[in-house]
């Protein structure tokens, strides 16, 4: 068995990259007056979330690399290292990836973590490197658990997961509008992921791919970008602060105060919890369900369009 | 990667990003006008109808009649944010009023009021 297998950290390698790719995406909108926009303090906070998911990675990866290896130690399975195996696990990760990603939208409990992601009203490079830095606390390592009980290594399964994020880069952009129609179909591209970062309720809870689209199409979930209703990019309550620590916690702050508040059942307490985002005890607040409802009661023709099918 | 490359990397990154957007004119603060605040307040509340806004003059906030409420919308950066002033406490500062609103994600606002502005704004949140 291949207990010593090591691979380096491919989204610290494309740190150099990821600089200059912002540089020139910024170059390009400057030049070319369109593809996007920058905003210095939006920017600088984005950039320092990823700074502080790299720095968080670096303090708390041990405690899913550990649970991997717990499981690589139990499994009496392994698939070995050859270059088959490297691309079954990418594409097997990725479908994990669609799962986690679905989970952090779906269940409050994971959007507490995700949702710093979504926090910028700007969609550019830096979006990209808005990242988590309390993934380890949502415990979502555990779906992918059944990889690593099949016998990719644990190593290899990390491995394939950077690649999956340093694909998921450049997807954050205005710059490219669309890509060849046989790309769109199969590869999560600039536009579908344009639509997954829109707080529009026709464009809310789609789109999770990281890299294959067709996961989407599988499951119900895609909604191609409309030529009629360009994307409003942020959160449904976008935050009035730029300072990282409230972007990094505000929704696990959020779940406290929920949570803890007098009067409610147990039940009603694990719904703040794990319910979807925007639950609340009293219908006070809006899920997405409800936000696409009242849409599509405003504008009714809109339903049965893409967005507004269920 | 050495974790001190990285550091460099990273803090040399994120300084000379910050210093070229800056010098760009990219920390440039939406400019509000009244038809513009009741486009944004909008966006930010589907629901809400709007019955009057009171623009600041420096442009960078307005308050905002709706028939939910009065409401509050700034400049973030180049974009807008926007509360309802359900639950807010009202400082006098130097240069106009601190809102403070007991959310996690917008903790306070200070808006930029002239005196006769300040006035009229307390006034009128006041009448709510």
């Amino acid at each position: 068995m291949t207990d010593t297998l090591s691979f380096p950290d491919p989204t610290q390698l494309a740190v150099p990259f990821f600089v200059a790719a912002i540089l020139a995406e910024f170059i390009w909108i400057a030049v070319k007056g369109k593809g996007g926009r920058y905003e210095t303090r939006d920017a600088v906070t984005s950039l320092i979330m990823g700074a502080g998911s790299v720095a968080s990675g670096l303090l708390l990866g041990f405690i899913a690399y550990g649970f991997f290896m717990v499981l690589w130690t139990i499994t009496p399975l392994d698939l070995g290292t050859s270059v088959g195996v490297f691309i079954l696990c990418f594409v097997l990760d990725d479908l994990r990836y669609y799962w986690v990603h679905r989970f952090g939208h779906r269940i409050r409990w994971v959007w507490a973590s995700h949702v710093n992601h979504h926090s910028s009203q700007h969609y550019n490079l830096t979006t990209a490197l808005r990242q988590t830095w309390t993934g380890t606390f949502t415990f979502m390592m555990i779906v992918r658990a059944p990889l690593i009980l099949l016998g990719f290594h644990p190593a290899i399964v990390l491995f394939c997961g950077g690649l999956n994020l340093i694909y998921q880069f450049w997807i954050h952009t205005e710059a490219i509008g669309k890509m060849p129609r046989w790309f769109e179909a199969i590869m999560n591209t600039p536009s579908h992921h344009r639509v997954h970062h829109g707080r529009n309720p026709r464009y809310l809870d789609c789109n999770y791919a990281g890299v294959f689209i067709i996961w989407d199409k599988m499951f119900g979930t895609f909604v191609p970008e409309q030529d009629s209703e360009k994307v409003d990019y942020g959160l449904v309550h976008n935050l009035g602060s730029f300072n990282p620590l409230r972007v990094a916690f505000h929704e696990w702050i959020g779940i406290f105060q929920d949570v803890i508040q007098p009067g409610l059942t147990l039940r009603q307490r694990l719904n703040y919890a794990f319910g979807p985002p925007g639950y609340s005890h009293d219908g006070s607040r809006d899920t997405s369900e409800t936000i696409k409802a009242k849409h599509l009661k405003r504008k009714p023709q809109d339903r049965g369009s893409p967005g507004f099918t269920q | 990667m050495p974790l001190d490359i990285l550091l460099i990397l990273v803090v040399v990154g994120i300084a000379s990003i910050a210093v070229m957007l800056h010098l760009s004119g990219r920390s440039k603060r939406a400019y509000l006008t009244p038809d513009s605040v009741r486009v944004a307040w909008v966006r930010h509340f589907p629901d809400d109808q709007v019955t009057g806004v009171i623009a600041a003059k420096d442009g960078h906030a307005a308050l905002v009649s709706t028939a939910a409420g009065m409401g509050l919308i700034w400049s973030f950066g180049a974009d807008t944010v926007a509360r309802h002033l359900s639950q807010v406490e009202l400082d006098d500062t130097a240069r106009g009023l601190c809102f403070k609103f007991h959310d996690f994600t917008a903790p306070s606002v200070r808006v930029a009021l002239a005196p006769e502005e300040r006035q009229l704004w307390r006034n009128t949140i006041q009448a709510t």
